[in-house]
């Protein structure tokens, strides 16, 4: 038998209504007695204990896990304001484990990461491990450094991908749902084995513009120089304004022009967007940006960015040879939701021409995406991007 | 040998340094050369560095038009959506609550409240609440009834104020911003005709969100509707009271008339029954009267002379008066109560106007009166009590006899209308003064006249055709003209 899904969705204004309302529809899609996993995802105004306890009382003893995000993503659209769940029932065969870490800035992020890690593995001794998704804070200062702590435990080349939460772009809170408990300064993971298949996609549409740089000094997530001037030269020459101007328009600028670190060997480049911009001219990314890495202004448009979903589809077709997906993950950065605007819908009639009408779509949109390389030299570990779209899709 | 081996070295020597020079010199062009293609490229790449900066900028002027395009067209249908949900509000604690977060969010702003000014009570009153928690609110309000001055200003200036555009005192832009806690705001006065007025807020805390002249041509238009929508509801509240007024009013008003109506039923059915009870009390003593007036006619006691037999004649002549009189009465008091019930049967209108025409024969033969009738095919066929619509055309030709002079006509004319019969009597009679056409059909009424003056009559002839007529659900009306005629119609259904 196949895994038996069912989603549920309400835009109900209500916190205790939507909860209700979105359970009711995704027991009824499900039809199935057995619940094993809820995937919740919500916009930012039902991050209260109030809404889990409600959905959680309402399932029983289900492992749910999810998160908050500007928007949510479903089959019926895509909605700022409203919550998505999906049940899921996993057939014999299938098996995962749940984890979560909480005050991670507390920790070294590392640690953080390998925490998670050992938390998943726990009980997957002699189990075929296929995936690990995992969900976490938007606004973790290094998010690289927890990847890399997790893939110390998981394995660096094992197949990961992951939402960053987010919240309406104040930046202010971002929250991740993991059973019974709402929670910042935390992430929580799933990690998933035995007979399952899947593919994962994940593109930009961005393109590279100007001369290639390079950059001379950078500490982590700041960026000082590049080329041996203060890094936010670059915008400024681009963009012919001052220091005051770049900073009043960060977030715009951020979403249409990011910071393109070039990877050998990979289609696309890894892009990083810009959190703010230092008195002497550093900027402050999302995350690492390595000393030396050759670095490009990014350019993009509603056509390259839908082009980019495509591709990202064709790559999770890749992944399933030719086996059927019963479900997709959608992980999706703010950035692309503020570019497209209206058209963000569009997204969705294309993966629903790809992949079929009616499976069942369910996504968020994030702060970060993780997903791994895909050229040989990176051996398949994960990275931390920006402004992209990871797609996955799930099948057993 | 050796000497010509220096000098063969020596040869050598040279043509290699001469070869190197060569090959230098070509070396170095190469090198040149090179250089130059380098430079070429470098500028090639400074210049397409420049071309991208160009595509950045208009990328990015591209994307903010966009953007406010977007934010505009966003803007307005959530305006439309609002305004349809405010203009079909007719309950003034309503209109606000018709404002939500998600248009509020699609018109660019997080938070906003309305406050309408009350006269009566002299303070700020707070109609609508988004983005702001109850303290924060109240906060605002106790702010603006400090300084109520200037906001009752800016209310009268009927303009709309914002961020952007320049207050008519620069202090208050600031103030608005530190008073609502925002970084931009739009004001625009809510001004219905009557009552209280007050004013929009919208605004939000974004840094980057730039409000321009469009946002407030948005919120201008919102306040008007919101002003617009006050005054349809006042104005319903008002109607609706006065129309609730009416109706209890009417109501008021109709309890009051069944009351006096129910009196007037009680005094006529009184009336009624003392006419009919009189009526009867007489009936017995003129009984005797005229009995003995009979008795002593015949002579059976004795011869009479002939003063006496006169005067008896004369008590006899108005005994039979009196009698007629008092049936008159007691039928009209039978009919009034309802106690003579009309045996309604079909008959032939023709032939009961020959039958009266007949009875009449004698009076009219005496004035040389020409009685006609003229009776529609579909109107022969009546259904109705026959003795009494006898007693209708009795009465009525009765009448136009008597009040046509000599050689006068009467015409009896009878037509289908509607879904009754009705029929006609005219007459070339002295016709009846206009005042008296409403009374005509009251009891003991006379027209006041010569002929009237002379001929005998009770006031009851109409009176009692009336009440028959509608005893058979009929109307009886009629028209007349000073000394041309008059037409006296009924109908019987």
């Amino acid at each position: 038998m196949a895994i038996q899904i069912g989603i549920g969705l309400s835009t109900e204004k209500d916190t205790l209504q939507a909860a209700q309302a979105a359970v009711r529809q995704a027991r009824i899609n499900i039809g199935a007695e057995k619940i094993s996993l809820a995937i919740v995802f919500s916009s930012i105004e039902f991050a209260h204990q109030s809404f889990l306890n409600t959905i959680a009382s309402l399932l029983g003893p289900v492992t749910i896990i999810g998160c908050t995000g500007l928007g949510i993503i479903s089959n019926e659209g895509i909605f700022k304001h409203g919550i998505v769940i999906m049940l899921l029932s996993l057939p014999e065969g299938v098996y995962f484990n749940s984890a979560c870490v909480k005050e991670i800035s507390a920790k070294s992020t590392a640690s953080a990461g390998k925490e998670l890690g050992e938390n998943l593995l726990y009980g997957f001794k002699n189990i075929r491990r296929d995936l690990s998704v995992i969900f976490a804070d938007g606004l973790l200062r290094d998010e690289s450094g927890f990847l890399y702590g997790l893939q110390q435990r998981l394995g660096t080349s094992f197949p990961l991908a992951g939402a960053s939460a987010s919240d309406n772009l104040a930046f202010k809170k971002t929250y991740v749902y993991f059973n019974g408990e709402v929670s910042s300064d935390s992430a929580c993971g799933l990690l998933w084995g035995g007979k399952l298949n899947f593919g994962l996609g994940i593109k930009h549409g961005w393109r590279p513009l100007g001369k290639p740089r390079y950059v001379t000094k950078s500490s982590g997530n700041i960026v000082y120089e590049i080329d041996n001037v203060p890094a936010a030269t670059i915008y400024q020459e681009y963009l012919a304004s001052d220091l005051s101007q770049l900073r009043k328009e960060l977030k715009r600028i951020s979403i249409l022009y990011p910071i393109g670190i070039y990877l050998a060997g990979e289609e696309e480049y890894l892009l990083r967007n810009i959190l703010s911009i230092e008195d002497d001219g550093a900027l402050v990314f999302q995350s690492d940006v390595p000393e030396g890495s050759p670095v490009r202004l990014m350019i993009g448009t509603k056509e390259s960015c839908l082009a980019a979903t495509s591709q990202a589809i064709d790559e999770v077709k890749m992944g399933l040879r030719g086996r059927a997906a019963n479900f997709v993950f959608v992980f999706e950065s703010v950035s692309r939701y503020i570019l497209l605007g209206r058209h963000a819908d569009k997204e969705l009639e294309i993966i629903k021409e790809k992949l079929g009408k009616d499976i069942p779509i369910i996504g968020i949109y994030t702060y970060g995406e993780q997903a791994p390389l895909k050229a040989v030299n990176y051996q398949g570990r994960a990275y931390f991007h920006n402004q992209t779209i990871a797609i996955l899709g799930i099948g057993a | 040998m050796g000497e010509y081996l220096i000098n063969i070295l020596g040869m050598a020597s040279l043509l290699a340094v001469i070869a190197l020079g060569i090959a230098l010199t070509y070396k170095m062009e190469l090198i040149r050369q090179l250089q130059a293609t380098v430079n070429n490229l470098k500028r090639s790449l400074d210049e397409m560095d420049e071309q991208s900066r160009l595509i950045v900028r208009t990328d990015m002027e591209l994307n903010k038009t966009q953007e406010e395009l977007d934010k505009k067209i966003t803007g307005l249908y959530a305006l439309q959506r609002l305004s349809r949900a405010i203009t079909t509000t007719l309950e003034e604690s309503q209109i606000f609550k018709m404002i939500e977060a998600t248009y509020l969010e699609d018109l660019g702003f997080e938070k906003a409240c309305a406050f309408l000014w009350s006269e009566t009570e002299k303070k700020f009153l707070l109609q609508i609440n988004i983005g702001y928690l109850q303290g924060e609110a109240e906060a605002i309000k106790s702010s603006l009834d400090l300084n109520k001055d200037k906001y009752l200003e800016l209310i009268k200036s009927e303009r709309t104020v914002s961020s952007i555009s320049q207050p008519m005192d620069a202090s208050l832009g600031e103030e608005i911003k530190g008073v609502f806690k925002v970084e931009s705001f739009i004001i625009s006065s809510i001004l219905p005709k009557e009552g209280n007025r007050g004013f929009l807020f919208v605004g939000t805390q974004r840094l980057d969100t730039l409000i321009n002249e469009g946002d407030e041509e948005l919120i201008t238009i919102l306040a008007n509707q919101l002003g617009q929508a006050l005054e349809n509801a006042r104005l319903f509240e008002k109607t609706w009271r006065t129309q609730l007024d009416l109706e209890k009013k009417v109501e008021e008003r109709t309890r009051d008339l069944t009351r006096v109506l129910n009196e007037v039923k009680n005094i006529s059915n009184r009336k009624t029954d003392f006419v009919s009870s009189v009526s009867h009390e007489l009936r017995t003593p003129l009984t005797s009267i005229k009995g003995y007036a009979s008795i002593l006619l015949t002579g059976k006691l004795g011869d009479l002379p002939p003063e006496i037999k006169d005067r008896l004649d004369k008590i006899n002549r108005h005994s039979d008066e009196l009698v007629h009189l008092v049936n008159d009465l007691l039928d009209i008091a039978r009919i009034e109560s309802g106690r003579v019930v009309m045996k309604r049967e079909p008959l032939d209108l023709k032939n009961v106007v020959d039958k009266v025409a007949d009875l009449l024969s004698v009076q009219l033969k005496e004035k040389q009166i020409h009685l006609s009738s003229s009776i529609a095919e579909d109107a022969n066929t009546i259904f109705a009590d026959r003795s009494q619509i006898e007693r209708v055309f009795i009465n009525l030709i009765g009448n136009a006899i008597k009040f046509t002079p000599q050689k006068g006509k009467i015409t009896v004319h009878a037509h289908k209308a509607q879904n009754a019969v009705q029929v006609d009597i005219s007459d070339t009679g002295c016709g009846i003064p206009e005042e008296a056409l409403e009374k005509i059909f009251e009891e003991f009424y006379r027209v006041d006249n010569p002929i009237n003056q002379e001929a005998k009559g009770t006031g009851l002839g109409l009176t009692l055709v009336k009440n028959i007529i509608e005893a058979h659900d009929g109307k009886i009306w009629v028209k007349s003209k000073l000394n041309a005629g008059s037409t006296f119609s009924f109908t019987i259904p």
